[in-house]
């Protein structure tokens, strides 16, 4: 039950890193565009998504609590500073894309939304980084010091993460978007994705010296771990192939990516299980009761399925380019002829 | 300021200002999902224009809910480790719980019910508006589970200081869970209903839009009407029947300290200034005997109780607990007289022809929001000390923090919630200004109407079409 639970957790948040990763990229991206109308495009592409992909977060942040209650109550604490960082961050920019998208043109609340997504990634990359920290627990209570957590590991993570959601933020315009703009995305997105590769494997170089060194000790460990990064590179290889404007496949550098970032994720894990936060926090050791968990895997295990499908479902009814376009029609789009 | 003092102020602002939105925003995805079936079945083009007017309000409200949700759920664990550890095991999965019926449902189809208008068949805009309803529905559901949970807990045994669930029907309905659920959805259905009234009736102090206008009203006042009587019932049984399990919370809501026996307090309690250290009120104002009468005592003979028949220990404050209940109180008695009036109004067929009324009805916008602010300030700081009722204290609930990360905290909470309200009254009232007009299926922008920099294209189909498209796609087209 407790691997299930662990696995199910894991899901929520590599769905929330794919998908939350795109849009908070897309929003890091849009300080980068000029151009109004292309920023409104890709304000536009998150303002449909955002709500869905954030849920994800929700849920990952109440499984780890219902799941794994000392987990919850003692790993926020530790990363409080940067986790409320990115509170503010996500506060911002959710309300800044509907205020942009429902009264244009906006170009503050445009600016603060660009301004709030970099925050909320950056943030997220530093509390990532809290989780190779020493996690003080005294009589099941946190017990540390505010910037205890924070170190130098914390802005390599910080940008690790801010990259790679800036080049999913454009894999995805590259897919969803046409014309110049999707040009700029594949061409920036090829930076950012090189950046995330080689900040990525910084952090990955770098976590051994913090206090969570990847445990490779046995070879089915080695075996899981290399196996992985195999995978991650060749996700992020071909990323950044399928990213040059030239290439007319443009759904695969947002596949790459994500493949990349599920097996770096993936491979982390398998140097790291069973410990969650070192030196001692475990998953068995701060499992909830048995009624607990079958309650959970009833309730909320059979929704996954559901869950998924909404998911899907809220991308699938804005599928193609840009705005009520299908793929293959075009000059008439969508009835919106523009007089301006 | 203490740890826990800070900790408790973050908490208690971050969740006044999320619940303003939901207060708003439920009620309003039920209207829009009666608006839109209305224009799929009867194709009056009044409908759409309202559907697409309250939307606009409904937008915006419900992003800032979802974010300040968020918070709330990370909250749990920031500031409040030890109460989520141990009670992890029987708040986390009902929590979960509205995570998967409710903020997936809503998450799902908002992106349908805001965006598309004109893109998807008007059966799926209507199944869409039907499920984000139901989810906020469903959303609050849970969360009264969990919070009557911790009013009035059961089902559950204290193993090793963790509340571990022994049966779940126990823990989800709790004897205070239904009561308090009721209560809720008439309380979201009343402060939407004169939300939307209030803002209708601004129309009609204007002698603008005046279909849309009335109907607005009519629907609000209309809800108001049948919910009310309902709601005083509601709030009635609620504290005669859960209170008793929480007496300090009812000693303290009352405004008096002394205990019954001295022969006193059988008077209601109007105004009082609480001085929770000296035990008295500085200040107070009452009816003579009512506080008797209420308690079906007559001959003014019944005292109400007073707060020092509670330990000081397990005392809460009074002065929030009071004032939370008057606010509550006074507000739901404006509501009632205010809707009394417009319902004879209505029958002598001159609820249009007052526009003093209508006034009165704008000044009224916010009165179902701040009632139910109060009711929720009632509720949390009465149950003070304790987080869950008789079990765990607040103070051995909260996380051994820094004191700088909390005054980061709450500073920074603080300004952003200040300017996201300001913002988002700003929208408003700029939505106010820009008017319905434009929602109408039949309007063309053009000198008449109000002009509006950036909504210049058609509405019908085009309004979230990025103005770049055509564009785009031509350029597309030669990579694709």
């Amino acid at each position: 039950m407790t691997v299930i639970w662990f696995a199910l957790i894991l899901l929520c948040l590599l769905m929330y890193v794919v998908f939350d990763g795109y849009d908070l990229g897309i929003g890091i991206a849009t300080l980068a565009e000029r151009d109004g109308q292309r920023r409104r495009e890709m304000l536009e592409l998150v303002a449909v998504a955002w709500d869905g992909n954030e849920t994800w977060l929700v849920l990952l942040g109440v499984c780890l609590w219902a799941g794994f209650p000392l987990a919850f109550g003692t790993i926020l604490p530790h990363a409080f500073l940067p986790l409320i960082v990115m509170l503010f961050g996500l506060i911002v920019r959710g309300v800044a894309v509907e205020m942009a998208s429902q009264r244009p043109p906006a170009p503050r609340w445009e600016k603060a939304f660009g301004i709030g997504s970099l925050v909320a990634a950056l943030a997220q990359g530093a509390a990532a980084s809290t989780l190779a920290a020493d996690l003080r627990v005294t009589g099941g209570a946190y017990n540390g010091s505010a910037f205890g957590a924070l170190s130098c590991y914390s802005v390599l993570t910080a940008l690790a993460v801010a990259a790679g959601y800036l080049a999913l933020g454009y894999a995805y315009l590259k897919w969803k978007t046409a014309g110049e703009l999707r040009v700029t995305a594949g061409r920036r997105g090829r930076g950012a994705g090189l950046a995330a590769v080689i900040l990525g494997a910084g952090c990955l170089g770098a976590v051994n010296a913090t206090a969570a060194p990847l445990n490779l000790g046995s070879p089915v460990r080695i075996a899981g771990f290399a196996g992985l990064m195999a995978f991650a590179a060749a996700g992020a290889a071909m990323a950044l192939v399928t990213l040059r404007p030239g290439s007319p496949l443009d759904a695969l550098p947002m596949w790459g990516l994500a493949i990349a970032a599920v097996a770096l994720f993936l491979a982390v894990v398998t140097a790291r299980y069973p410990v969650l936060v070192p030196p001692s926090l475990t998953a068995a050791g701060s499992v909830s009761p048995s009624r607990t968990m079958e309650f959970l895997a009833i309730g909320i295990g059979l929704d996954v399925p559901l869950i998924l499908f909404y998911h899907w479902y809220a991308h699938y009814a804005f599928r193609g380019k840009t705005y009520g376009v299908p793929h293959g029609s075009h000059a008439e789009s969508t009835g919106a002829s523009d007089d301006h | 300021m203490s740890l826990l003092t800070l900790s408790r102020w973050q908490f208690a602002i971050t969740v006044i200002f999320h619940m303003t939105f939901p207060a708003i925003t439920v009620g309003i995805s039920i209207l829009l999902c009666v608006l839109y079936g209305m224009h799929w079945r009867t194709g009056k083009p009044v409908y759409l224009q309202m559907f697409r007017f309250w939307r606009r309000i409904f937008a915006v409200g419900f992003a800032i809910g979802v974010v300040a949700g968020i918070v709330i759920t990370f909250e749990f664990g920031l500031d409040w480790g030890v109460f989520a550890a141990k009670t992890g095991p029987i708040m986390g999965p009902i929590l979960g719980m509205e995570v998967v019926t409710a903020f997936f449902v809503e998450a799902g189809f908002i992106g349908i019910l805001l965006y598309g208008d004109g893109r998807v068949r008007k059966g799926t805009m209507f199944a869409a508006t039907v499920m984000v309803a139901l989810g906020t529905l469903l959303s609050s559901t849970w969360i009264i589970a969990n919070n009557s949970w911790m009013q009035t807990p059961s089902g559950f045994t204290v193993r090793n200081g963790r509340f571990e669930p022994t049966n779940w029907l126990h823990v989800i309905f709790s004897p205070s869970f239904l009561w308090s659920w009721y209560h809720m959805l008439a309380a979201v259905l009343l402060s939407s209903g004169f939300f939307v009234a209030g803002i209708g009736a601004w129309y009609l102090v204007k002698g603008r839009s005046t279909p849309f206008a009335r109907r607005s009203v009519s629907i609000g006042l209309g809800i108001a009407a049948i919910v009310l009587p309902l709601q005083l019932f509601l709030g009635d049984h609620l504290a005669a029947h859960v209170l008793p399990a929480q007496l300090p919370k009812l000693e303290a809501l009352e405004g008096y300290w002394s205990g019954t026996g001295s022969g006193g307090n059988t008077g209601y309690i109007l105004f009082a200034i609480p001085d929770q250290q000296a035990r008295d009120n500085i200040a107070q104002l009452s009816i003579p005997c009512l506080g008797s009468a209420i308690q079906k005592d007559l001959t003014c003979n019944s005292g109400v109780p007073g707060l020092d028949l509670t330990p000081a220990q397990d005392m809460p404050l009074m002065a929030p607990v009071f004032w939370g209940f008057r606010v509550m109180f006074y507000g739901a008695l404006l509501m009632f007289g205010t809707v009394f009036y417009a319902t004879i109004q209505r029958f002598r067929r001159k609820l249009w022809a007052s526009r003093r009324f209508h006034q009165w009805l704008v000044w009224m916008t916010p009165v179902g929001i701040l009632t139910i602010l109060g009711g929720w300030v009632t509720a949390e700081t009465g149950r003070q000390p304790w987080v869950v009722y008789g079990y765990l204290r607040t103070s051995q609930a909260v996380s051994h923090l820094a004191r700088a990360e909390l005054v980061f905290s709450v500073t920074g909470f603080i300004l952003i919630y200040a300017a996201m309200l300001a913002a988002y009254i700003a929208y408003i009232v700029h939505t106010m200004r820009t008017g319905p007009e434009r929602d109408h299926p039949g309007f063309r922008p053009g000198p008449p109407g109000p002009a509006e920099p950036g909504v210049s294209r058609p509405v019908s189909a085009g309004a979230r079409v990025p103005d770049a498209v055509p564009a785009a796609l031509a350029g597309g087209e030669a990579s694709a």
